[in-house]
């Protein structure tokens, strides 16, 4: 039996973020960071949003960061994700300063609080795709 | 400067389509019966028309080239938006500058919209704007299963209530109110009573966002004409005068759904009052917040009426949820909101249905809605933009 294809939406991979996809599926958290300012910034472009520098540099980050804010999904509005109702989608703050939405794995919706703390984790969901996702370290 | 549109230009004439849930009509037939109401409402022609203003075209709604095609109208000034509520101030707003510049003589707004035939456009696998790479245009993260448009409202009221201790029985307020005013509304779809524990009792959506807290999906069509302050009070209705207005804000600081300060997105932190740059629509109509006699917003999610009312002032950052009760926002209350019931009871008709519900008011002609002695109210949206109207 061969296993179903991946049937969720994959995210749109572009100039601007194909690096941080890269990064994913080589398991590793990696963001653009202005060489000029030394600030890590999110979404990805090319150019620095605080110092308007185009000094770009892809570096790693520690992975870690609290939630920010959280959600619990209850309706499925793709078919594919009618098995996973009711699922948790997050915004995690990175330790480095900017924000991203995923989801924590393996976590129970109740305890879902701002201010978890959490660690990256990588989920290769297709070969040419892992997304980020996270775990509870606190 | 942005006193120089005011009190410039008009809404010379209002037309609304019926509206409702599976309508057969296509949104070219709903959008023609709102055109020919809002001309006989002026009591202009379809030649007098050489403008439009397009809120959601195809597949939604109709596009600009179609409509002039369809209706048979010669137009020299186009202007059409996104496929979601965001540019609707924008659509209204550049119907006034256009005639304002002399780019036209009289816009036409049209919004013609049959949201339940394509519901997959709503947060499902056809919609493209809410797969847009690195967040869509609510605040989505598809491949992470976040694809409502109640997505970024839902994460925005759940930092919110974890800020400042607000609560869902207290936003329940919002749709409460809203409905009560529906009640009175014969065109709206919604008009049963609601109560603090039928609001509660709402199936979760995206938690913390109940199904109450989201607004209806309806079919429907409104058209607003927009003239030269001078030339509307020629026509047959009675002028209401665009009194001033203020654009859309956007940044890193501005998260569509959020509060500036509230930490979504990449937004800083902080406790942050209305800023002055936010409250230059009161000095482009030249008035003060206090002499608004009504607030109108584009309420697709019921916290979405608390971010409007904390951006402009009314309430200061994290206060509005305790602000809005007891009857606050009501007909009666200190500020009336969304007389007519809202996206949230009336009907999704992208915002216009309350537009037509203030010319109502400032004419006078609201009926069992009206708030008594209108002269001055305010339209204005959660992400900044705004306009006030008068009479």
């Amino acid at each position: 039996m061969t296993e179903a294809p991946y049937a969720k939406p994959l995210p749109r991979v572009t100039p601007d973020n194909k690096p941080f996809f890269d990064g994913l599926r080589a398991g590793a958290l990696r963001l653009p960071r202005c060489a000029a300012c030394d600030r890590f910034y999110f979404p990805p472009g090319p150019v620095c949003p605080f110092c308007f520098s185009e000094m770009l540099e892809w570096s790693a980050t520690s992975g870690r960061g609290t939630v920010s804010s959280w959600v619990v999904v209850h309706k499925a509005w793709f078919p594919a994700f009618q098995d996973d109702v009711p699922y948790n989608v997050v915004q995690v703050e990175l330790e480095e300063g900017p924000r991203l939405t995923s989801n924590i794995v393996d976590i129970d919706p109740d305890v879902l609080r701002i201010g978890l703390a959490v660690e990256a984790v990588y989920d290769a969901v297709t070969p040419d795709m892992t997304l980020l996702r996270f775990r509870r370290t606190g | 400067m942005t006193e120089l549109i005011r009190n410039t230009t008009a809404i010379a004439g209002i037309g609304l389509s019926k509206f409702g849930r599976g309508l057969e009509e296509s949104q070219l037939e709903l959008g023609l019966v709102a055109f020919k109401a809002a001309l006989d409402d002026a009591g202009l022609s379809r030649d007098d028309v050489d403008g439009l203003s397009i809120h959601m075209g195809w597949p939604l709604g109709v596009d600009y080239d179609r409509i002039t095609e369809v209706f048979g109208l010669d137009i020299r000034y186009v202007n059409q938006t996104w496929l979601h509520g965001r540019f609707v101030t924008h659509a209204l707003q550049h119907a006034a500058l256009a005639v304002a510049a002399g780019m036209a003589d009289c816009v036409a707004c049209v919004t013609a919209i049959s949201f339940t035939r394509l519901r997959g456009i709503l947060g499902g696998p056809e919609d493209d704007e809410g797969t847009r790479e690195e967040g869509g245009t609510h605040g989505e993260a598809p491949a992470y299963g976040l694809t409502a448009p109640a997505s970024g409202a839902a994460l925005s009221m759940q930092r919110y209530m974890a800020t400042y201790g607000a609560t869902s029985e207290e936003l329940a307020e919002v749709a409460i109110t809203f409905r009560r005013h529906a009640a009175l509304n014969p065109r709206a779809v919604m008009r049963a009573p609601m109560s603090v524990a039928d609001h509660q009792a709402s199936r979760m959506v995206v938690d913390p966002l109940r199904l109450y807290d989201c607004c209806l999906i309806t079919d429907g069509a409104a058209c607003v004409l927009v003239t030269s302050v001078e030339r509307a009070r020629d026509l047959k209705a009675k002028p209401v005068t665009i009194a001033g207005m203020q654009g859309i804000r956007s940044g890193r600081e501005e998260f569509i759904f959020a509060p500036r300060g509230l930490g979504l997105g990449q937004q800083t932190v902080a406790r942050e009052p209305a800023r002055e740059r936010d409250l230059e629509v009161y000095r482009s109509a030249g008035i003060d917040r206090d002499a608004v006699d009504g607030l109108y917003t584009y309420d697709a999610f019921s916290p979405l009426v608390l971010f409007t009312l904390e951006r402009f002032g009314f309430a200061g950052p994290g206060e509005a949820a305790g602000w809005i009760q007891g009857g606050r926002l009501g007909l009666g209350g200190e500020l009336p909101m969304n007389t007519s019931g809202g996206l949230l009871s009336e009907a999704h008709v992208a915002g216009w249905n309350s537009i037509a519900e203030m010319v109502r008011q400032l004419r006078g002609t609201a009926g069992e809605t009206q708030i008594e002695g209108a002269s001055v109210l305010q339209w204005g949206t959660c992400w900044g933009d705004s306009f006030i109207l008068r009479n």
